[in-house]
């Protein structure tokens, strides 16, 4: 017996994506020629292409399948819905019987769900071929709200920590990178003094133009986990890249260096020490850092993420009202109190460190945890947000980040992919970068 | 032919010079605030045959030639994100020929147009709509040139782009009312549908086919031959253009346009051709 996930989940960073993306080409043009071998295959998509249906009506699937052996292949197609969670909801079988050399259309009818995202495994076993396909689907999405409220003092935490923040002179460098530069791209390396007095690193590209007086809007991008971002250059005339890398991650790591999977609890135990409120604050003090550059137009950033840059994105957009659109795909930390369960990480390595630390425990952490949670920093976002998630993201569950979604009260949209996981495809990016050159009315 | 007869095709002439003006830069884009988009431009206008009030395709008579060189200067500002304003200033020479009888000539600044074009919305960004508000100023005294009257047009368009395989794709609908103040107005219905292809991924050069048109109505009908002689408000045609443009560089476009009325009433046919020039200045 034979069976294949289809869907696999894996952690991608944003700036990866072009790369996938070839890769995916290749793979698929791969597996066209494995299907010219001869073997059976069966596609199942939603009737609705974004898997989002409304609550009442049927769940609908279209399924095909594509016999080229010389024998008739005869068996069953079985649904199977699960929560999130795991939770069994329903299930149910037809047969089926395929002619040889033949194709074979049927429509997979479920009863309707409630508010949610669910998994659904449909399942085919026939003569000579069984296969199991993952997928998920939401009902009425726009509804989920977590029943975990901010904390009363979350954004008196917040102005705490910029208070704080401003006590630190910033005494910003810049340095010109000539090797680094190129044909169309002025390349600088950045530093500051940040949060703590802890000196933060990053990379500034600027368009080369005649004009001395022009200014460019700025792609603000802010890093995934535990990935260094290198100066990121582009052929847009119009727009300025700043990447940092937060404390503890790329070029700064002069304090903080931890393992890959220590970063995430880094100081977890102590809400005003943990390493994200730094991190947040490095963001900050880099939108201070874009202000002291003249050549950049201060009321065109956009703060840009994948991640845990998804998280640092909407934090920053959160914090500092200076941003004036953020794009944030699959951001982590959402919803972190409905985790169990559903998410994998990270709460299996905090679980993990949590039981290495006398007097620490899991409830005190998610305490802390309920001050760097995407959806309370959500709240206060007023610009105009874009968000990505792949709804078989085992990181960043669909109904987590609807969560977030649904928390946003200024102008928003959502871009789902019902087959990608902690990833959005690439219709996402061409989006974000429409989007942003007509809000900044770059035409 | 009565020259003041013929005189009647000038209006179908400079309808053609702006409608070939506004082609070369897709109306229904909006314009990056602090971007001055100026676009001179040359047209010829060439007719020996005219239809008639039924729409009958024949000859002038005494083997007329009407020929027409205007010269055009186009303006765009983007004033912010939603708004820009619109200018276009056009100069026409006319001339009329026929056996038996003398040249017949007329030229000089015609109708100025300023109007301001606003930014409805769009489809996820692609597709675009905008709607242009303008007033029609007369730069003139001489009834050969125009109505001589003042007029007010509403014009909404519709742009986008995309790909059909490894070719991009743009295309422009406009649909305007124009009405002019004076006796009979007219009214105006002006329309032009564009269709184009980039050539190269570059964008370097683009090709692109051009229905364009005017229907013309005037609620005067009985009378407009006695009260004006010289204007003709009740007509119609569309013509069919094609158009090559080249980039040059980020700031300098050249388009190069050839067309032909394909049908009409009460005006003539003939054949255009204009080279116009596009400059972006500033952002």
């Amino acid at each position: 017996m034979k069976i294949m996930i289809q869907h696999k989940r894996i952690l991608i960073p944003g700036f990866i994506m072009p790369a996938i993306c070839l890769l995916f080409v290749l793979l698929s043009a791969g597996n066209a020629f494995a299907a010219n071998d001869a073997d059976i295959s069966f596609t199942t998509t939603p009737t609705i292409k974004s898997a989002l249906f409304k609550g009442g009506s049927r769940i609908t699937y279209n399924v095909d399948i594509n016999n080229p052996l010389d024998t008739v292949e005869a068996g069953k197609i079985t649904y199977r819905v699960t929560t999130e969670r795991g939770k069994f909801l329903d299930e149910d079988s037809v047969k089926i019987s395929v002619g040889s050399k033949s194709t074979k259309h049927l429509e997979i009818s479920m009863p309707p769900q409630e508010t949610g995202f669910f998994k659904l495994m449909v399942i085919i076993n026939v003569t000579d071929y069984d296969d199991t396909t993952l997928l998920a689907f939401g009902v009425d999405p726009e509804k989920i709200h977590s029943q975990y409220a901010k904390p009363a003092d979350f954004d008196q935490f917040w102005a705490n920590t910029k208070a704080e923040l401003a006590k630190v002179a910033p005494d910003f460098k810049l340095t010109y990178l000539p090797d680094s530069s190129r044909e169309n791209r002025k390349a600088y390396l950045f530093e500051f003094k940040s949060l703590d007095n802890l000196t933060v690193r990053g990379y500034m590209t600027v368009p080369i133009n005649p004009n001395p007086h022009h200014k460019f809007a700025v792609i603000f991008q802010v890093p995934p986990y535990q990935v260094p971002l290198l100066p990121m250059f582009g052929s847009d005339p119009d727009v300025a890249i700043v990447s940092v890398n937060v404390r503890g991650q790329g070029n700064s790591r002069d304090v903080i260096h931890t393992t890959h999977d220590d970063y995430i609890f880094y100081h977890i135990e102590d809400r005003n020490k943990y390493v994200m409120r730094g991190a947040i604050m490095d963001c900050l003090r880099t939108v201070d850092f874009i202000f002291t550059q003249p050549e950049l137009d201060h009321s065109k950033i956009m703060v840009v993420g994948g991640s845990m840059g998804g998280f640092l994105a909407i934090a920053t957009a959160s914090l500092d009202k200076r941003i004036k659109i953020c794009s944030s795909q699959n951001p982590i930390l959402s919803d972190v109190r409905n985790m169990h369960g559903e998410a994998e990480w990270p709460l299996n390595v905090i679980t993990r460190y949590v039981a290495t630390k006398p007097g620490v425990t899991l409830e005190k952490v998610l305490n802390n945890l309920d001050y760097y949670d995407t959806k309370n920093f959500a709240e206060n976002v007023d610009c105009t947000t874009l968000i990505g998630i792949g709804l078989l993201d085992n990181l960043v569950p669909p109904n987590h980040a609807y969560v977030v979604y649904n928390n946003l009260h200024g102008d928003k949209h959502m871009i789902s992919f019902p087959n990608l996981g902690h990833e959005v495809g690439m219709p996402y990016k061409v989006y974000e970068s429409r989007w942003m050159h007509d809000t900044f009315a770059l035409f | 032919m009565n020259i003041k007869y013929v005189f009647k095709y000038f209006i179908a002439v400079l309808i053609i010079v702006l409608s070939v003006v506004g082609k070369s830069y897709a109306s229904g884009f909006p314009t990056r605030p602090g971007r001055l988009i100026v676009s001179p431009s040359v047209s010829y206008f060439f007719a020996n045959k005219e239809w008639d009030s039924t729409g009958v395709k024949k000859s002038f008579a005494n083997d007329g030639k009407f020929t027409s060189v205007s010269f055009n200067l186009y303006a765009e500002y983007g004033i912010s994100r939603r708004f820009s304003a619109v200018f276009l200033l056009p100069y026409i020479m006319n001339t009329y020929a026929q056996t038996g009888y003398p040249k017949s000539s007329v030229s000089g600044l015609t109708d100025m147009e300023t109007g301001i074009k606003y930014y409805l919305a769009n489809i996820n960004y692609v597709d675009y709509f905008s709607l242009q508000a303008t007033a029609i100023t007369p730069l003139y005294n001489n009834p050969n040139l125009g109505y001589n009257e003042e007029g007010g047009e509403l014009k909404l368009s519709f742009a986008g782009s995309g790909a059909i395989g490894s070719k991009n794709f743009f295309f422009n609908f406009d649909e305007a009312g124009r009405y002019y103040f004076g006796p009979g107005g007219p009214f105006q219905d002006r329309y032009a549908g564009t269709f184009g292809l980039t050539l190269d991924n570059n964008f370097k050069n683009q090709l692109s086919l051009t229905a364009s048109g005017i229907y013309t109505t005037s609620n005067n009908k009985q009378n407009f031959n006695l009260l004006n002689p010289y204007v003709n408000k009740n007509f119609s045609f569309t013509q069919v253009s094609l158009s090559y443009g080249h980039t040059f560089s980020k700031r300098f476009t050249v388009f190069l346009t050839g067309g032909q009325f394909v049908i009409g009433r009460n005006t003539g046919a003939g054949t255009s051709g204009t080279v116009a020039l596009i400059y972006r200045i500033g952002n």
